[in-house]
């Protein structure tokens, strides 16, 4: 018959893994302008000091901008403005107020700016009323949409995890990992929207807001500029000022209408020459859901000036528009032109990984890493890549690094943890468990590390604390499907059928997309002569994970029976 | 993220307070003592000059002060210093020291002393300039290609270029389009000059053009003050789309001259006519940089430091190196000291000035220590020994409620006025009589200890209604109580299944362990009289359903069972008695004059319920009174299944409506989307097509959506109402069955187990197939006919069926199995049942 209980218990019990490291970039973004407390004191420095020589108060502003001193910047700034219009020098090219209200502009959107680049959030709207699509049933290899075709052999489901929409596990989060999309609104909405899962109905509801309402903490006295009353025509005329007000009312403000009003003045005053205009309107129709007419406003830009930013937009828009292979050609264009440019070689790699083709994403993450040498994501993937094709010793190596380098982080221990208990140094691995408790910062986190330590207690036959531990994984979240699978595994070996059978089917209404649930559903089921439910469920697991042996086998079986 | 730091070789702090930026920094043999020696030059914002000649005897040593070669401080801040040629008729070099107004020059020369640290520095003025203008910055170089000499080029805070031919004010010119001013490089191979403005282009103007454009101001005698001239041309242009942190122009032997400039986001490396050679997109906020030597043909090592406190090396774009230094520098140089070549200096913002070198010392990063108690192994024996023991107790007793105390802190108790209210209280009444009477409840809520927000539930089942059933109390001290008065209606346009209500209250406890309070709760449960509902009327002979109740007493005159429906004076009526429900239908109980009988008719099913309950319960109080024990009330009529098995047809038939409602309305909003898509498309086209009706199709969608959404409300309110009906029918059927079969309390609370859900009547999971599965658990188990049917295959989800056919098939086998003697118990078998849980 069947390998016995041997079978389902080897399928099931994979590590839950590495949900990454956050992106250190994002991390300091944060903290870099508002941690800026010093204000004060410097202040007093300057005021007090009895010498009477002091810097021109806009020169020490455009000093503290250059320093990333931006909160003290704003500050001397909004003294200079408030000043009265008298002490302005008649000049009419150049005024000191003008060139503090921009420094001033630049210093707040400095404070708030993240790499437009980076980020990426699909409502559900979007993603359904998208009116993009353009071929329903992609050919296999040219659509993101369609997870299951891997043609570079990557890892089955077996040995590497999948997310939700059918992708292999990745070891470092980014914005976009989770970019599956679900065929229907109904679908969409129906999804089980766990704390991990969930996404914005709206892209608009997102994370761009709360980047956008940084500008309240700012300047509790009201907004800085008061956009409704700007006369953009007039600032449009001013290309020297008139890029810094954008990239406040876009990225400070995040009105894309108004900046996107004032680009297209600006452009037009420009006679369509200036590329970077037209990337930024190119980002407002981005952000407005207008990916046609972004792809060609960064194609027009492309022409007049090659950019490794402006490659990178286009290449958001190609994904957007579900065209990975048009994306990976112009990321190869691009590298013609800037060869060894980190950036592109690491989207192509993260687009390989997004179709399942790991292999050849490692190949570009090794690129990556003969360009810079300390880049974590290319270090995090391959050591993931690693761990997944049966090579603990390697991808320890891997991560080690990454711990060398500074990365202090619970998810970093897990990952260490893991390792060495499958490199057999039994003696690490609870040292290292024990940091990424210690190190953890949610509940999530918390309980990845009591699931892993479960399973190392698997792997050890204490079942006892195995039991335990999957029960302390969902104290900490609920929505663990992993978690009541494995428990669910146990309940198996100790007999409790009916509690298996309740883990099981929590297991596979939280997490439809992992084969394990069903297939054990289906073992049990059998098991206790209830054919048609296994049949079912065995159909289930086939649909998750098509190319599985012991379903195939299970399946065979049941159907003489029936 | 390094793996390695820069080591250190020598480093100090200057001051105290002191704040320094990128011009603050210069390296140089100022003393031109021939040796090639560097010294490094470092000025502040404070107006402090330092000269530096670090020589350690061993790498990280502490500073000597013979070190310091040189401290001066100036009335004012130093902007930038610069070591050039600057003194004419001499090659030697001096010191350029930049302030706000002003421009000084300086000699610097050292006096060997008889012993060592005898050394003598001072500086000497050679000449100073006063500036109209705020300067900024300055850059200096052979304007003009002048051998032997370096002319000084200073950029103003407004954007005038001031040009100094070393004793002698040369000319100023102004930037054209400048708002602020940004880095200013002088590149001698294409004489010209390089700047990033504010338009965040890199300008290149040419010395040549810059002096030919004083023409114009010629006639301006006074010197710097006004001079202005006609529109400088620019040589190139290159558009880089961000501000510009640095610029430097190199060349070395093995690679072309190239003029780097550090952005805020990106590094670029352009050839001399100003297009890209190569650019990276960096990923961190660079601080400041220096191309310091081409090691490899063809490419350009370049030193970036960054604000996470980074010094990158990269070769072109490689990164080659990257060091952790222990601050964030605003301005690197390397340097040649002591005879060592490329010692790498750096300054930081508050004056931490350090010279290292790169090498494989690991950054320390010292992992810090997790909390973990000395292991011994006993002690966690026996702890974890306890700790199982806990486990299994708890997962042992199921019960995981704690045992309740049997004097309650908390005691709530609700009273029902045993009249009417005087002036009805309903609101909102959908009920369609005159008048809907109302019924005040006295709720109370006693306290003996202190009790914190307390919140007061009245739940009452629709159709009937509470005026208020929410109430939040502040926290009540010690042995106080709150009292609080409201009033239950009829709201719903059907008659109610039971006449019941409940009272919760949560309230918590706090504790010293834990001050938020434990969260407790207490109830207490209220009936309502019959008279909220029903009033009397006459008495209807004629009816479709009628039920008789054998009772072993002999019959109770109405006018003593029922004295709130019948006046005493009307004594020939006190065998039959008519009940008229408020929502219209009629009911007649009439009781047997010679019999022991009471028969129960009307033309609904499900209204006999409560007024057979109410006769019921009305009898036994009445005997209980007499001290008459051994009365009992029994039912040998058949069942009335089939005009129960109506009942739930209805039911049933309403949720399929509701089901065809729902696809219906899921198949419309999914047009409506499709229609929308459209139109969306229409409206974005740069050459909008005409709609096509589209427009019309879209409101005609809707209104379907909306016409649909009404009819499945309406169907919700009928479905709601049928479900009403349904319990009170089932309500009565149960009692029918017990009274028949005289069942015990024990299997009475089994059936209402099976026939009354707790679960609310929903779409998904609705009453029929949860009865349907409860009842074929009981037909399997304990009713079962034979062992062979005991096998347990538990059904699959439930859902909802296609028909009721199996479940009336099932109720009529229940019945028919009770009627022979089946027995609703589990006491046999209740430990092997006790792990199986009801589907669902």
């Amino acid at each position: 018959r069947r390998a016995g209980p041997g079978g389902p218990r080897r399928g099931q019990l994979f590590p839950w893994e590495q949900r990454g490291l956050p992106r250190t970039e994002s991390a300091t973004l944060g903290s870099e302008g508002l941690g800026d407390t010093d204000t004060q004191q410097s202040r007093r420095r300057w005021g007090g000091t009895g010498y009477g020589m002091g810097l021109e108060p806009l020169l020490e502003a455009w000093s503290c901008f250059r320093r990333r001193k931006f909160q003290r910047c704003a500050e001397l700034c909004s003294q200079l403005l408030e000043r009265p219009p008298v002490e302005q020098e008649p000049d009419s090219e150049y005024s000191t107020y003008q060139a503090a209200w921009s420094l001033k502009t630049r210093a707040l959107t400095e404070m708030v700016y993240v790499d437009e680049i980076d980020m990426d959030q699909e409502g559900i709207a979007e993603m359904t009323l998208d009116e993009n699509a353009i071929a329903q049933v992609a050919r296999p290899g040219t659509s993101l949409k369609l997870p299951g075709t891997s043609q570079g052999g990557g890892p089955s489901p077996a040995v590497r995890p999948v997310t939700q929409s059918g992708r292999p596990i990745t070891g470092f989060v980014r914005p976009s990992t989770q970019s599956g999309r679900p065929s229907t609104m109904e679908q969409a909405i129906k999804t089980s929207r766990t704390a991990l899962t969930a996404r914005p109905i709206t892209s608009a509801s997102g994370g761009y807001v709360r980047l956008g309402t940084a500008s309240m903490l700012t300047s509790p006295d009201g907004p800085f500029i008061n956009l409704s009353r700007l006369n953009l025509a007039k600032y449009a005329q001013k290309p020297n000022l008139s890029k810094a007000l954008f990239e406040y009312i876009f990225h400070h403000e995040n009105n894309v209408k108004n900046a996107l009003d004032l680009a297209a003045l600006a452009t037009e005053h420009a006679q369509f020459k200036d590329w970077w205009w037209k990337v930024q309107i190119g980002k407002c129709y981005y952000r407005l859901g207008l990916y046609r007419e972004a792809e060609k406003q960064f194609k027009s830009a492309l022409k007049d000036q090659d950019m490794v930013d402006t490659i990178l937009y286009l290449a958001k828009v190609y994904l957007r528009l579900d065209q990975p292979v048009t994306a990976l050609n112009l990321f190869k264009q691009g590298l013609d032109r800037f060869p060894g440019e980190v950036t592109l070689l690491c989207g192509i790699a993260r687009i390989h990984e997004e179709m399942n083709d790991v292999s050849t994403a490692a190949e570009y993450y090794k690129d990556v890493l003969k360009q810079d040498n300390t880049h974590v994501e290319a270090i995090a993937c391959i050591g993931s890549n690693h761990f997944y094709s049966d090579q603990p010793e390697i991808a320890l190596r891997y991560y080690r690094r990454l711990l060398q380098m500074g990365v202090y982080k619970c998810q970093l221990f897990n990952n260490l943890g893991l390792c060495c208990f499958y490199a057999q140094q039994y003696d690490m691995t609870l040292s290292s468990f024990e940091r990424a408790l210690f190190l953890a910062e949610n509940e999530e986190e918390t309980a990845d590390v009591w699931y892993n330590l479960g399973h190392v207690a698997v792997g050890i036959g204490d079942l006892n604390l195995a039991y335990q531990c999957f029960k302390l994984a969902f104290v900490n979240n609920n929505d663990y499907a992993e978690a009541y699978n494995n428990l669910a595994v146990l309940e198996m070996r100790k007999g409790h059928i009916e509690q298996a059978r309740a883990l099981l089917q929590t297991a596979s209404s939280l997490a439809p997309h992992l084969y394990e649930p069903h297939f054990n559903f289906a073992i049990l089921s059998e098991k206790v002569g209830d054919l048609q439910r296994s049949l079912t469920a065995a159909q289930k697991s086939e649909a998750a994970f098509p190319g599985h042996v012991d379903t195939q086998r299970l399946l065979k079986q049941l159907k003489e029976h029936l | 993220m390094s793996l390695f730091k820069a080591r250190d070789w020598w480093s100090t702090t200057l001051g105290e307070k002191e704040e320094f930026d990128q011009g603050c920094l210069c390296v140089a043999d100022v003393d031109n003592s021939g040796s090639g020696q560097d010294k490094i030059i470092v000025s502040s914002y404070m107006g402090y000059l330092r000269i530096f000649n670090p020589h350690p005897v061993q790498p990280g040593d502490e500073v000597q002060p013979e070190d310091l070669l040189l401290e001066v401080q100036f009335r004012e801040p130093i902007l930038q210093v610069e070591v050039g040629k600057f003194v004419s008729g001499t090659e030697g070099l001096h010191l350029a020291v930049l302030h706000c107004r002003k421009l000084c020059v300086y000699a610097v020369s050292g006096t060997l002393g008889n012993v060592e640290h005898g050394n003598q520095y001072q500086i000497k003025l050679m000449y100073e300039h006063n500036l109209q203008r705020t300067a900024c910055n300055m850059t200096y170089g052979p304007f003009g290609g002048v051998k032997g000499r370096d002319l000084i080029c200073i950029q103003s805070m407004d954007g005038m270029l001031m040009l100094f031919e070393q004793e002698s004010y040369a000319f100023g010119r102004f930037l054209p389009g400048f708002l602020l001013p940004g880095p200013l490089a002088y590149s001698s191979r294409t004489d010209s000059f390089i700047t990033v403005s504010s338009c965040r282009q890199v300008e290149s103007y040419k010395y040549q053009v810059l002096a030919f454009a004083t023409d114009a101001d010629e006639r301006q005698t006074e010197q710097q003050k006004h001079s202005s001239g006609k529109k400088l041309v620019v040589d190139w242009v290159l558009n880089i789309g961000e501000q510009a942190l640095d610029i430097c122009i190199v060349s070395f032997n093995q690679a072309i001259s190239s003029v780097f400039v550090l952005g805020e986001r990106n590094f670029f490396c352009l050839k001399d006519n100003g297009q890209i050679r190569f650019m990276k997109k960096l990923d961190y906020s660079p601080s400041c940089f220096i191309p310091y030597c081409s090691v490899k043909e063809g490419t350009i090592n370049t030193l970036i430091g960054n604000h996470s406190k980074m010094l990158n090396v990269y070769q072109d774009v490689t990164l080659k190196w990257a060091a952790q230094l222990p601050h964030v520098p605003v301005s690197v140089k390397v340097a040649r000291l002591q005879d060592l070549k490329g010692v790498i200096v750096t300054l930081s913002d508050d004056g931490h000035l350090q010279c290292s070198y790169l090498g494989t010392d690991p950054s320390i990063f010292q992992a810090p220590k997790v909390e973990s108690r000395e292991i011994n192994y006993e002690e966690f024996e026996a702890e974890m020994k306890e700790l199982q023991k806990n486990i299994r107790e708890a997962t042992k007793t199921q019960d995981v409620l704690p045992k309740s105390e049997k004097h309650r802190d908390v005691v709530v108790t609700a009273e029902v006025s045993p009249d009417l209210d005087a002036e009805s209280q309903a609101i909102d009444s959908e009920v369609k009589a005159e008048a809907v009477p109302s019924v005040t409840v006295k709720v109370t809520v006693q306290t003996r200890v202190a009790v914190q927000k307390p919140n007061l539930a009245v739940c009452i089942q629709a159709p009937l209604a509470v005026t208020c059933d929410q109430f939040l109390f502040d926290d009540l001290e010690p042995d106080s109580s709150e009292t609080v008065f409201l009033s239950v209606f009829l709201k719903g346009n059907c008659p109610p299944s039971e006449l019941e209500g409940s009272c919760l209250v949560s309230y918590t406890i706090p504790t010293e362990l834990n001050p938020e309070g434990i969260p407790r709760v207490a109830e207490c449960n209220f009936k309502l009289p019959l008279r909220l509902i029903c009033f009397p009327a006459q008495p209807s002979k004629a009816a479709n359903h009628k039920i008789t109740i054998d009772t072993n007493k002999p019959p109770i005159s109405f006018l003593t069972l029922f004295p709130d429906f019948l006046d005493s004076s009307e004594d020939d009526q006190a065998n039959a008695l008519g009940f008229q429900f408020l929502t219209g239908s009629k009911t007649t109980l009439l009781a047997s004059k010679t019999s022991q009988r009471y028969r129960i008719q009307s033309d609904q099913l499900e209204d006999l319920w409560l007024i057979t309950k109410e006769l019921t319960l009305r009898l036994q109080e009445h005997f209980k009174k007499k001290n008459c024990k051994d009365f009992a009330c029994t039912f040998s009529g058949s069942i009335p299944l089939q005009e129960y098995f109506e009942l739930i047809d209805q039911h049933f038939e309403l949720r399929l409506n509701a089901e065809k409602f729902q696809e219906l309305l899921s198949e419309r909003a999914v047009q409506f989307r499709a229609i929308e898509r459209r139109l969306l498309t229409r409206f974005k086209d740069k050459t909008p097509a005409p709609l096509q009706h589209l427009d019309t199709l879209l409101e005609g969608t809707f209104r379907e959506v909306i016409a649909l959404a009404d009819a499945a409300e309406e169907n919700q309110t009928n479905l709601f109402q049928a479900f009403s009906k349904l319990k009170c029918a089932t309500h009565l059927v149960i009692m029918l069955i017990s009274l028949w079969q005289k069942l015990s309390t024990d299997q009475i609370a089994v059936l209402e187990a099976t026939f009354l859900p707790l679960a609310e009547d929903t779409q998904e999971l609705g009453w029929e197939e949860t009865v349907d599965a409860a009842v074929s658990y009981l037909l399997k188990t304990c009713l079962s006919k034979s062992s062979k049917e005991q096998a347990l295959t538990l059904g699959s989800e439930l859902s909802m069926p296609k028909d009721t056919n199996r479940l009336k098939k099932n109720i009529t086998l229940l019945c028919d199995r009770l009627a022979k003697g089946g027995r609703l118990s589990f006491s046999t078998d209740s430990a092997t049942q006790q792990a199986v849980a009801l589907p669902g």
